[in-house]
């Protein structure tokens, strides 16, 4: 892709500057309509109009990165200096020579732009360093956490997760034992420097689970042909006594064009965590990751191999393990876990250990016309190991430590993906092909079967960008078949399923000024049952309840309608957003009438079943400059979810909530640059929606949270700059429960939480 | 055209890595003999003077889910007698049964036996035995019927390693049955 820059710059010291130019391709010359141009670590972006050209305006002195993407392209980052006061117009001739040298891994934004995408990147991203996956996105509006004590923390996307929302790690569909509430995403946030959300359904272009939404984590380009760079990050956390470092060293190969590569690796150790008032035992963690990666341009061809692993240790707090459903009513009694603890590292049982491997190759060609052709494969391994609280009464059994519960996932994907030249200049599109071949494999304590799936799905994608208008429409079918073995009374029992579905979106976009713009989305998606759902039989004793599953459930089906509204100018940016999921076939647990008998006492009987359903809400964020460098950020999440054919609410739904910050910056102080600080408040409502008579315990309370900010960046040298940030999370020690978090029948939430974040860049 | 030729190449081996993966889950699918469950609780009521024995059971050979349990016997009295009372557990599911009565033994020090009638006047456990640490177990003791009644009796068997202090709070259950008692 070629992209050719000017630069204007208006005397006014005030934000006057503004960003234009044309967007084209490298190969044909053509322009390319309909490329999101962006600055990076703001949400201020155009798209190219029918010409390729874009502009941004009202932007104030400083330094920029300003990025490029569009659907098939590789994406492209540049930076800009708009604090020299005088107008600079890059010539044509050596801008295209320059442009040459800078070359770009292959780096597809492709999700709908007609759907709402919320991106995490630059200081944004950095202030939530340190934490896991889920816990960094929380900051997105209409994104929440549902939670298994504070180290297990899985993303919501508009009330839905687990296996409704997708996560594509780097360019892969993570595989990992999604189904349960206890399993968080095995990935290292650290290899992202974007992390993105698209909201509601988008199964046409992702496939089967993106009902929710799609969660993309994306590493930066590899640095083809530059020099030697690096960071290295240093995060600190009071509760817990957690450390985390991180850091990264990449670059090109001197004397040899073309090739780029970068290592990276994460250690992560934390001991118990407090809440306001007391330890909960067992509570640390223990983290080891890595990842390589290589890659090699030339002209139009380019390869990329990709191999990460995560590796965790998580203690679960031994106070949550119940026997029976009188354990559990006796803990809520006693408002507090009986079980008592001070401070320690050591993680004994009950614990998870898990790894997971990803390995991709990645391979593109630009052909001269135009089109585009992608492949990519990868192999992922996830290996689940799960210790109970007690080792076995048997001694002999019990010296060989083995986990209680193993799952060994193995799964290869391949997708193909061809990117059409644009047609009369103003239809672009893609087709592609995604296959999936998985196996598991569980040993211990019988819980889900061992199975083999096979998945296969074809898409077409196409946009027409005319005037100010920008449409989107696509198709999918998939087709899925699945075996399952288990053990039942001694015997082998096996089973097959065969899923097949049609989905489809289309979308428009509209750009009434250079400040409003809107945007409307209907789109579809699916989800097979996945092996749990089916064939579940036995007590769940994080939630002391019995449930089954039930083999003849149909995929769900989900139909997303959603529409937002944006206003972008100098002082002030509002986006409005509303959206109404409707579920076909929602599959759930349905409290059955009479308890189920266990030698451990009768447990409320849970069945899988299938309803309607559907999740309808708000999501409102505004930015409003109020005073020269004050600003105030509000975000409002509001979300009604509903069981249509029963005429009932529905269980774990995450309570609406609004958070408000207030931030006041210096942009230069001396040495340092972008100082801020920050106070905000974070208000959760009680979730007073819930089925009558569904839970041992009612929904907590509603409350409110405060916490503090303050960070700014310091140039060393030329090409080395320190950054560093503190930070104070539940500033009062506030005692808290939160409804998604499933150790709020034991205990309360983490208390106080202070931070100290360092990060030291050097080279390019 | 080098690079088509290249690409040829990769799709050919992408195509091939495609179907060179298929394990069968279905070949490692096997038993699992290493956890235990508490398939049957056998409560034997002696009598303490005729020696009169008798036997209550609950029983679910396949464990949690599956089949519903195939025993849970209502446990029958003679009031005002007094009884030796002896449980026995076993994990039916294994072959050979396993006898979790004795592991309990062996492990004396982290397990306490709970018997809690309702009402509380139907029955008078007092404990046999003690740990290493001079802390009941309930493996053996007296049971002494009262006046005829109806009502239930809760068995439990709480499982408290490092945690056992005498009394029934620390720990979680392993087993928690509510029989129906009768005395008359």
């Amino acid at each position: 892709m070629l992209v050719i820059f000017s630069a204007g710059f208006a005397q006014n010291p005030d934000c006057a500057c503004f960003v234009k130019g044309i967007v084209r391709d490298q190969h044909s010359g053509q322009p390319i309509i309909g490329a999101t141009v962006l600055l990076s670590g703001t949400t201020n972006g155009v798209f190219t109009d029918e010409k390729g050209r874009y502009e941004i305006r009202n932007l104030c002195p400083g330094n920029y990165k300003l990025e490029v993407r569009i659907v098939g392209y590789i994406a492209h980052k540049e930076s800009l200096d708009l604090t020299a006061g005088h107008e600079e117009n890059f010539d044509l001739e050596e801008q295209e020579v320059h442009l040459k040298d800078v070359e770009i891994t292959a780096h597809r934004t492709d999700a709908p732009s007609s759907q709402p995408l919320e991106i995490l990147t630059g200081s944004a991203l950095e202030k939530t360093r340190g934490q896991s996956l889920g816990e960094s996105l929380k900051g997105i509006t209409g994104v929440t956490t549902m939670q298994t004590g504070s180290s297990i923390s899985k993303p919501v996307i508009h009330g839905l997760h687990s296996n409704r929302v997708l996560i594509m790690n780097n360019g892969v569909r993570q595989e990992g034992q999604q189904w349960g509430s206890e399993h968080a995403p095995e990935i290292d946030p650290f290899v992202a420097t974007r992390m993105s959300v698209i909201k509601g359904a988008a199964g046409v272009r992702y496939g089967s689970d993106a009902i929710g939404g799609v969660i993309l984590v994306e590493p930066e380009e590899l640095p083809f042909d530059k020099a030697i760079s690096g960071e290295v990050n240093l995060v600190g956390f009071t509760n817990g006594r957690q450390g985390v470092a991180s850091s990264t060293l990449q670059g090109g190969i001197k004397g040899v064009s073309g090739f780029g590569w970068r290592a990276q690796g994460t250690i992560k150790r934390g001991g118990n965590i407090r809440t306001p008032n007391y330890f909960l035992d067992n509570t640390g963690i223990s983290e080891k990751n890595f990842s390589l990666g290589a890659g090699y341009r030339n002209k139009g061809f380019g390869i990329d191999l990709f191999y990460s692993r995560f590796d965790t240790k998580i203690g679960i707090f031994s106070g949550s393990h119940i026997g029976s459903v009188t354990d559990l009513l006796n803990v809520i009694k006693n408002g507090e876990p009986f079980v008592k603890s001070g401070f320690t590292y050591n993680i004994g049982r009950p614990n998870q250990n898990v790894t997971h491997d990803l390995i991709k190759a990645e391979a593109h060609y630009h052909f001269n016309d135009g089109n585009r052709l992608q492949w990519t494969i990868a192999q992922q391994i996830n290996n689940r190991n799960e210790y109970d609280l007690h080792v076995p009464r048997n001694d002999s059994i019990a010296s060989l430590n083995r986990p209680e519960l193993t799952f060994k996932l193995n799964t290869l994907t391949n997708d193909v993906i061809w990117d059409h030249k644009p047609i009369a200049g103003k239809i672009t599109g893609q087709v592609g092909v995604s296959s999936l071949y998985q196996y598991n494999l569980m040993s211990g304590r019988p819980l889900i079967p061992n199975f083999n799936q096979f998945n296969i799905g074809i898409f077409w994608i196409e946009r027409y960008v005319k005037n100010n208008w920008e449409f989107e429409a696509g198709a999918r079918y998939d087709y899925r078949t699945l075996s399952t073995h288990r053990i039942v009374s001694r015997q082998k029992v096996s089973n097959d399923f065969t899923f097949s579905n049609a989905s489809g979106t289309v979308g428009a976009t509209r750009n009434f000024s250079q400040k409003l713009s809107a945007r409307l989305n209907a789109g579809s998606a699916w989800r097979a049952p996945n092996v749990s759902e089916l064939f579940s039989d036995g007590v769940h004793h994080g939630a002391a309840a019995f449930e089954r599953g039930d083999s003849t459930l149909r995929p769900e089906k989900a139909i997303n309608t959603i529409a937002s509204v944006k206003y972008q100018s100098e002082k002030l940016t509002i986006e409005i957003g509303g959206y109404f999921n409707y579920i076909r076939d929602f599959i759930y647990l349905k409290p059955q009438p009479d308890p189920i008998l266990t030698v451990r006492g009768a447990f409320p009987y849970f069945k899988y079943t299938q309803t309607d359903a559907n999740f309808k809400g708000v999501d409102v964020s505004a930015d409003w400059e109020f005073i020269k460098n004050l600003t105030l950020t509000s975000k409002l999440s509001y979300l009604r979810a509903y069981d249509t054919r029963n005429d009932n609410y529905l269980v774990m739904i995450p309570s609406n909530r609004w958070d408000n910050q207030m931030k006041c910056t210096i942009p230069e102080f001396g040495k340092w640059h972008n100082l801020f600080v920050s106070a905000g408040n974070l208000w959760v409502a009680r979730q007073k929606r819930v089925p009558p008579n569904s839970d041992f315990l009612p929904p907590p309370a509603a409350y409110s949270l405060w916490n503090i900010q303050a960070g700014g960046t310091i140039h060393l040298s030329e090409k080395q700059q320190l950054e560093i940030g503190i930070s104070v999370t539940n500033l009062f020690n506030t005692i808290y429960r939160d409804y998604m978090n499933r150790f709020r029948y034991y205990s309360d939430d983490i208390g106080r939480n202070a931070s100290l974040r360092i990060k030291w860049k050097f080279g390019a | 055209m080098i690079m088509s030729r290249k690409l040829t190449w990769m799709l050919l081996i992408g195509v091939a890595t495609l179907f060179t993966q298929c394990k069968d889950s279905g070949d490692e699918v096997e038993a699992d003999d290493e956890n235990e469950l508490i398939t049957s609780v056998t409560l034997t009521f002696t009598e303490v003077g005729t020696g009169t024995v008798t036997k209550f059971e609950y029983k679910d050979p396949d464990g949690d889910g599956g089949n519903t349990p195939t025993k849970f016997d209502t446990i029958s009295l003679k009031a005002n007698a007094s009884y030796t009372l002896t449980p026995e557990f076993l994990d039916e599911s294994k072959t050979p049964v396993e006898n979790i009565t004795e592991e309990i033994k062996e492990k004396d020090f982290e397990h306490l036996l709970i018997y809690t009638p309702t009402p509380a006047s139907l029955l008078t456990y007092t404990y046999g035995d003690k740990d290493a640490n001079n802390f009941p177990v309930g493996l053996t003791g007296t049971a002494k019927a009262g006046a005829a009644g109806t009502g239930k009796l809760k068995v439990q068997l709480r499982h408290q390693p490092n945690a056992k202090n005498g009394t029934a709070t620390p720990g979680s259950d392993d087993v928690n049955l509510d029989f129906n008692l009768v005395v008359k």
